[in-house]
């Protein structure tokens, strides 16, 4: 069955490609379990014999292949392939060569002579079985910006195959390495650990918003823990729920909605929404018992969450109006944390079992199970990459807790924090 | 006329008793000088003790004034309400803490004008999120028992940590039942 749905992809891919056109926007929706398009990067073109500008080609090509291997949808060609073919000529591709090599793409990167604080890179994107160029992109910028410049580059290549932009994205997590737990971001792949919040408060629980501007949080003040809405690039925070302690905050994909937990009105943890903006709040659950952790499906019509109104921790569904609420974790004692998956049919839980702490998926589809990680440790808080490929976590594997990404079949894991103990990741969309 | 009687019997009273002292002088010749007369000096007064308090004394403070005097910092700091703690994964009221509720709810009742905060608190072995919701849970059947008591739920507040604010740091039994705890915090006196 496997085979049969491999070789359909391939098919399938064969025929988009066939079908490319320079103009056109091109899209080819890649589907897991299919064979990873074979991309040739051979190294970059330097205009230049300043040893600086030759740096800035090494350095590009280093981070633009790094981020293809990890995107688990292109396959990166040997280098040693690269021999066997008569050496790459921009003005002049000869496509047969390249294909013998088995490349499907070629990705040709040059870098400009440039002076001053500046570097340019020019990057373009060759099907070799068509023979044509399908894209190509300029960047200026600053030297200290290269790190972007290279995942913006790789991101175009990503959306040239239908996949959101993941390289650009950003990881937003708590901190307390510089004394109490504050509110930190990152690249995917660890790079630019920046402080976002700079106060004595505990700050607790971030989210992303839809557009990856603005982050919902808890944060403890005079009291209470309050949810707080935070625009980290305007260094605007406004109070969303000025009563009870809020928490668990997730912005719903459509970008208008935005879910907690609070016990604004009878002290019990119960599920609210509101406007993306925090207000109109309206509470969607009504039960003595837990209600928190929501997370919104793709569709931002149906809420995943937790409840222990069955007397244990759960995993539930509800509409995003409240109704319909159906569980759908069981065989085990404690489930928390849901994360939909951005294709919607998947749902990234925690089940603790003898104390250990560990991430199931649960496929909506076949309601299979299967278990990502296999630790003694405590793994906690998944929060799924843009192109639902990969997952965010916090585990104590090490002793201290830490920040990992793993792939969506468990390969893969990443050790991405060190400083202080790391915590509640959530990964932008 | 009576000047000179009066001086004329002085002459004579000196006289008398210079050659009186002369006697004695013969007789005991070592002995020092006989300390002065003082009968015959005119007396001072003897020392008049005072016993009216020269500075005012501050009346005995009350318990209530000397509760107020203090900040909430020290107070606090004195902890005179228990906190109580829970079993795993649970929030009802054990029978271990309800005496303890009941000492703090006669101290609620002391002092009325006081506004506490109930922290609930849990162990590191359940998830952040679902942990966040079980200390709020836990503050409030602490509220709940103390209103029970009779104490205005008004004068609560209730505030989750969850397991972020552990009591011990430790990884085992002995710590994880220090830190599944409520605590009480005075915000208002």
């Amino acid at each position: 069955m496997k085979i049969k749905w491999t070789l359909l992809g391939g098919i399938l891919i064969f025929l988009s490609v066939l079908i490319l056109h320079p103009q056109q926007e091109v899209v080819i929706s890649i589907k897991e379990g299919m064979p990873a398009i074979p991309l040739a990067l051979p190294d970059f073109i330097v205009r230049s014999s300043l040893p600086e500008i030759i740096t800035i080609a090494r350095e590009l090509h280093k981070i633009i292949s790094d981020d293809l291997k990890y995107s688990r949808v292109f396959q990166l060609l040997p280098k040693s392939y690269y021999s066997y073919i008569r050496p790459l000529n921009p003005e002049e591709i000869f496509f047969k060569d390249w294909e013998s090599i088995q490349a499907n793409i070629l990705f040709v990167g040059e870098v400009p002579e440039s002076e001053g604080k500046k570097f340019l890179f020019e990057g373009k994107i060759y099907d070799v079985k068509a023979g044509r160029f399908i894209f190509g992109k300029r960047y200026q910028s600053e030297k200290n910006l290269l790190r972007l410049v290279a995942h913006k580059m790789a991101d175009e290549i990503m959306k040239i195959y239908g996949e959101r932009e993941l390289f650009t994205s950003k990881i937003v997590f708590i901190s307390n390495r510089d004394g109490n737990d504050e509110l930190y971001m990152m690249d995917y792949d660890g790079y630019n650990q920046t402080r976002v919040t700079f106060n004595k408060n505990q700050d607790y629980m971030p989210a992303w918003s839809a557009d990856g501007k603005k982050i919902a949080y808890t944060s403890y003040r005079n009291n209470r823990a309050g949810l707080y809405i935070l625009n980290p690039f305007e260094g605007e925070i406004t109070e969303v729920v000025s009563k009870g302690t809020s928490f668990a905050p997730t912005f719903s994909p459509d970008g208008k909605k935005l879910a907690f937990c609070s016990t604004l009105e009878e002290g019990n943890p119960e599920i609210y929404v509101a406007t993306s903006e925090g207000k109109k709040i309206k509470r969607l659950t009504f039960n003595k018992a837990i209600d928190t952790a929501p997370s919104w499906s793709p569709t931002s019509r149906e809420i995943a969450f937790t409840s222990d109104r069955g007397g244990t921790p759960q995993i539930y569904i509800m509409d995003a109006e409240g109704s319909n609420v159906r569980r759908i974790s069981f065989g085990g004692s404690y489930h928390d944390a849901p994360a939909w998956s951005p294709a919607g049919d998947r749902i990234a839980y925690i089940s603790r079992v003898d104390q250990i702490f560990d991430i199931y998926v649960l496929n909506l589809r076949t309601e299979q199970v299967i278990k990502l990680t296999e630790s003694n440790a405590r793994n906690e808080t998944p929060s799924w990459s843009p192109d639902g490929r990969h997952l965010v976590f916090s585990s104590n594997l090490t002793g201290t807790i830490q920040l990992y990404t793993i792939d969506y079949d468990g390969s893969n894991l990443r050790r991405l924090t060190s400083n202080g103990e790391n915590k509640l990741p959530d990964w932008s969309r | 006329m009576k000047k000179l009687i009066i001086l004329s019997l002085a002459f004579l009273m000196v006289f008398a008793a210079l050659s009186s002292c002369r006697g004695r002088a013969k007789i005991e010749e070592v002995t020092p000088p006989p300390p002065p007369e003082v009968e015959e000096q005119p007396k001072v007064e003897p020392v008049e003790k005072i016993e009216e308090p020269v500075t005012v004394k501050e009346p005995e403070l009350t318990e209530e004034e000397i509760f107020m005097s203090k900040t909430l910092e020290e107070i606090n700091l004195e902890a005179p309400l228990q906190m109580i703690h829970f079993d795993y994964d649970k929030y009802f009221i054990r029978d271990d803490a309800k005496p303890v509720l009941e000492a703090n709810a006669e101290w609620l009742k002391k002092y009325d004008a006081v506004v506490i905060l109930i922290e609930g608190h849990c162990d590191e072995r359940g998830t952040e999120e679902y942990n966040l919701a079980l200390g709020e849970k836990r503050a409030k059947s602490t509220l709940d028992y103390l209103a029970s008591l009779g104490i205005s739920a008004e004068r609560i507040k209730t505030i989750s940590y969850g397991k972020s604010l552990p009591l011990d740091p430790g990884h085992n039994e002995i710590s994880w039942q220090k830190n599944r705890r409520a605590q009480f915090l005075i915000i208002r006196k």
